[in-house]
């Protein structure tokens, strides 16, 4: 019996070992993909860009010492092919190593591409990858190929999509004209009823062919450089308009995704005199239908401080406060109100305004469902409420011009 | 299949034929005649040097011939100066004495030592001559004397070197299995402090002795000690390693079954939890029975610090052993099968320092633990002033010259560092060595199955520790089976007054302490200034 046992014990240890190492991919063999870029050839097949990083340029440090400068941080390569997947197998052929694309985390679709044929054919592959994360971000090159913004190297953060994201993620947080989206969010976005989908923008400042070089970076200010820029409103997968400055601010204000941002007013006959920075805001979308006809109303509360005033203004005074709460709130109450003109005008509901009505009267919006875009969100009604309030002056109460004000009197 | 079968029933008949010899042999009695019990003396020790026969006589005319026989060097000579020789010599019963009554005179009278026993076979009056005792033979009695003076040199009590502890007694075991026990009697002070001693070994004759509290410990746990002990037939017992080896319950597992210690105050506690100690005669470990799992990670300073501390000690200590166990495994799983797990920026610098290693991460992390066991072993056993050159040449091959001649990468390093560290942190080192030997189980199923084969590794280690028993008691309890009284002092420990009951699987009596023991402080804090009269601290 023991040595039945013992027989047995050594079949199973043998098929265990006999396995050898299945599904294995040492990290010497991958070549990691850190952004993938996607274009239209003229004879409308794809054509990808692949950001490839350097390991031992990117992390340096432990031969050369300063190291990373002699060679870029990543690789370029590139391929066609008619589909997305098969333009990344047939990429191999000049790649010595296995793509690997669990570390992508940012797609860029070229405009031209999105434009033209519009980003849903390209998803699936995304989606489907089981390397490829949903997570990643999705950016469209704005006046530019995807090929060209992949392909700039960048100075501080050494992998250009790592300064993509990273950018997009602070400006959201700071400046708020630009959103991160990820490609699971566009999916849903895209497949939601009559919904417009918003897709960061990003841009190419200077010579393409100056930004892929490595003496680029040896400059203080680089001639080239990638910097965030708009935000691209999609109609069924298809670039329609981008969206700058209040119109886009509006729109991630709308869309509750803003973080933080500053506004200015104009106080005693100067223009943009006091800077107020929101600290916190919320925005609540409602919808009511009356016969027949939707109607929206909009709320934002925001809280924030003062950070800068051009003339003295004396805040120690309540009624001073509420005058400044009172023009943040004519100030804030228009950029949605452009945001939200913007989007009717493009006949595109990017603000999600369909999916509130949706919610709140499923039964009246599957009537409106096919020509929400199209008819009843240009002429959709819309209230806009502000709240605003100022919380705190920063260190300073009275400003240091009042003194100087009086002095010179 | 019938051939696997082929030669194993001729096997048996075989060895059951041995048995029946063993047990019959006449009982040898001691002679009359002195000369001729000398003579035997000096035969069967083969007339070693260190056998000192002193013949001396006796008696009003001196006409009693006596002989006294002990072993030089396990005795105390003092006694048998001051105590026998002296006593003998010069004594006042000389009239009286003949030889009938000598050896009750001797006994009753005349000598002033301790422990006396008569002796009438030849096994015993070599077991106790070999033990240190010495004998008194006078010629023409049929019996012998033999009188307790064991002695000679041995290691005084000092400072405990395997276990440490910052707080709580210092002193540890020594290879005198008499103050050993003394030592442990010393901190209970019961009379339910049982004892029972036997002789183990053909040759070697050891003492072991094995130590529970009556009315504490479970008797069927008693009974089975008792039974396996009796049942040991070895030529020698050197260490008390040979009886956990001899008496275990399980001995195809890498996981100790019987606990060891050399502190007696961790014998004091487990005994009054309901175990029980045996003693070794020269070893200070002392083997503790039935053992848990969770035992091993437990220190005597976790009872002596404050519950909070000893908690999270405890929680780090199990950490570590997790980490000692898998932390290489891990590495190989995230470098072979799942770089996705990895932040970005950590996989990239972990694959700029790979890129010009040529190995496979499995085989770079087995060649960098092995080196590490094999420096870890060469410096345990070497001299003192040799063991500083072995640490010298590991640091630097290893720590700087492999990584810059890209044998093997830095983040190895570290792994391999964190590893050997965490393992250090086990308070026992049974524990520790099994749980470095598990480690390469675990980088194999890495290798091949990724953190599949790491689960895996880890279920069938589980499984396999819910299996084992130690003396009846399963091996993960209070976990397996859930005991929630009991839970209170295994990965954590709770304040005392908490800990109300004994180990209910080890123990018949599992009430410890009363009810109502947390402190209650008074509610008011101005008591230390109540006796001071009003106004007393406005000044000053």
């Amino acid at each position: 019996m023991k040595r039945k046992a013992v027989f047995l014990l050594l079949m199973m240890t043998m098929t265990f070992l006999l396995t050898s190492c299945w599904s294995k991919k040492e990290l010497t063999d991958l070549a990691i993909v850190a952004a993938l870029g996607v274009d239209k050839t003229k004879d409308g097949r794809y054509h990808i860009t692949l950001q490839i990083i350097n390991p031992g340029n990117v992390a340096g440090g432990m031969q050369g010492g300063g190291g990373g400068t002699q060679s870029p941080p990543i690789t370029i390569y590139s391929a066609s092919g008619d589909n997305v997947v098969e333009a990344s197998r047939r990429a191999s052929g000049r790649i010595s190593r296995r793509l690997y694309y669990a570390h992508t985390n940012l797609v860029v679709v070229g405009e031209k591409l999105a434009k033209e044929e519009g980003i849903n054919t390209l998803v699936d592959a995304f989606d489907r990858d089981p390397e490829f994360r949903n997570t990643s971000t999705l950016v469209i090159a704005n006046h530019s190929s995807a090929a060209d913004l992949v392909k700039t190297l960048t100075p501080v953060d050494k992998i250009p999509a790592n300064k993509v994201l990273k950018t997009l993620e602070f400006t959201e947080r700071k400046w708020g004209e630009n959103v991160k989206t990820s490609l699971q969010e566009v999916m849903k976005s895209l497949e939601s009823p009559g919904r417009g989908t918003v897709v960061s923008g990003f841009r190419l400042d200077g010579n393409p062919q100056q930004a892929q070089k490595l003496d680029n970076l040896q400059e203080s200010a680089p001639e080239a450089t990638l910097r965030a820029s708009g935000i691209a409103v999609l109609k069924q997968g298809k670039l329609v308009d981008w969206l700058y400055k209040e119109s886009a601010r509006g729109t991630v204000w709308i869309l509750d995704k803003i973080q933080g941002t500053d506004i200015n007013i104009n106080w005693a006959g100067k223009k943009e005199a006091i800077a107020y920075q929101t600290v916190r805001q919320k925005t609540s979308v409602s919808a009511q239908v009356k016969n027949g006809k939707p109607h929206i109303s909009v709320h934002t509360r925001v809280e924030g401080d003062i950070g800068d005033m051009e003339v003295p203004v004396d805040i120690t005074n309540p009624k001073v406060i509420t005058k400044i709460e009172q023009s943040v709130r004519k100030e804030i109450k228009k950029e949605l109100k452009t945001a939200i003109e913007r989007a009717q005008k493009n006949k595109t509901d990017i603000l999600g305004f369909g999916e509130v009505v949706h919610r709140t009267r499923p039964n009246q919006f599957r009537k409106l469902k096919t020509e929400w875009n199209d008819v009843y969100f240009p002429k959709l009604d819309v209230d806009i409420t502000v709240e605003a309030y100022v919380r705190r002056a920063g260190l300073r109460n009275k400003s240091f011009l009042s003194g100087v004000k009086e002095n010179q009197k | 299949m019938p051939s696997f079968f082929k030669d194993r029933k001729p096997k048996k008949k075989r060895s059951q034929g041995e048995e029946n010899q063993t047990p019959d042999h006449q009982i040898e009695r001691i002679q009359v005649s002195l000369s001729d019990n000398l003579n035997m003396i000096k035969q069967k020790t083969g007339n070693s040097s260190d056998v000192v026969i002193r013949e001396i006589k006796m008696g009003g005319d001196s006409d009693i011939k006596t002989a006294i026989v002990y072993v030089d060097g396990i005795v105390d000579n003092q006694s048998i100066q001051e105590y026998l020789l002296q006593s003998m010599m010069k004594d006042d019963h000389k009239e009286e004495l003949n030889q009938y009554n000598a050896i009750d005179l001797l006994s009753k009278d005349i000598m002033t030592i301790g422990n006396i026993s008569s002796v009438t076979n030849l096994d015993d009056l070599f077991a106790s001559l070999m033990a240190g005792d010495t004998l008194i033979l006078i010629d023409g009695v049929d019996r012998a004397l033999s009188a307790s003076t064991k002695g000679g040199e041995k290691r005084s009590i000092s400072e405990s070197t395997t276990q440490m502890v910052v707080r709580g007694p210092k002193g540890a075991f020594t290879e005198s299995l008499g103050t050993n026990t003394a030592m442990v009697r010393r901190i209970i002070k019961t009379p339910d402090l049982w004892m029972e001693s036997l002789k183990v070994g053909r040759v070697t004759k050891t003492d072991v002795t094995f130590m529970y509290i009556h009315g504490i410990a479970n008797d069927k746990v008693v009974k089975e000690i008792r039974q396996r002990l009796k049942r040991i037939d070895i030529d020698s017992i050197l260490e008390s390693g040979y009886i956990e080896q001899l008496i275990e319950d399980q001995t195809f597992t890498p996981f100790p079954t019987i606990y060891n210690t050399e502190r007696p105050d961790v014998v004091a506690g487990n005994l009054l939890e309901g175990r029980i100690a045996i003693f070794v005669d020269g070893t200070p470990f002392v083997l503790i029975a039935p053992a848990l799992f969770m035992q091993f990670f437990q220190s005597a300073e976790d009872y002596y610090a404050r519950f909070d501390i000893a908690t999270s000690i405890r929680l780090l200590r199990i950490f570590m052993f997790m980490i000692s166990l898998i932390a290489p495994a891990t590495y190989v799983a995230v470098t072979t099968f799942h770089q996705e797990m990895v932040p970005t920026t950590l996989i990239v610098a972990i694959a700029a320092q790979r890129e010009a290693v040529p190995f496979p991460a499995f085989v770079e992390a087995l060649l960098m633990e092995l080196t590490f066991e094999i420096l870890r072993e060469a410096g345990i056993r070497l001299p003192k002033a040799i063991g500083s050159a072995v640490s010298i040449v590991g640091a630097l091959v290893i720590g700087q010259a492999a990584v810059q001649a890209s044998i093997v990468s830095p983040a190895m390093v570290i792994i391999v560092s964190i590893t050997a560290i965490a393992s250090f942190a086990t308070p026992s080192f049974d524990m520790a060595i099994s749980a470095r030997l598990i480690r390469f189980l675990f980088m194999i199923g890495a290798a091949t199955f990724g953190f599949y084969g790491i689960i895996l590794c880890l279920l069938m280690m589980v499984v396999h520790l819910c299996s084992l028993r130690s003396f009846g008691v399963p091996y993960m309890a209070p976990f397996a089976p859930f005991i929630p009284v009991n839970n209170g002092d295994t990965v954590i420990r709770l304040p005392w007054w908490t800990l109300r009951q004994r180990p209910r699987l080890i123990t018949t009596n599992t009430v410890r302490e009363g009810g109502n023991q947390n402190p209650h402080p008074p509610a008011s804090r101005g008591m230390v200034n109540r006796d001071l009269e009003e106004g007393d601290n406005n000044e000053a």
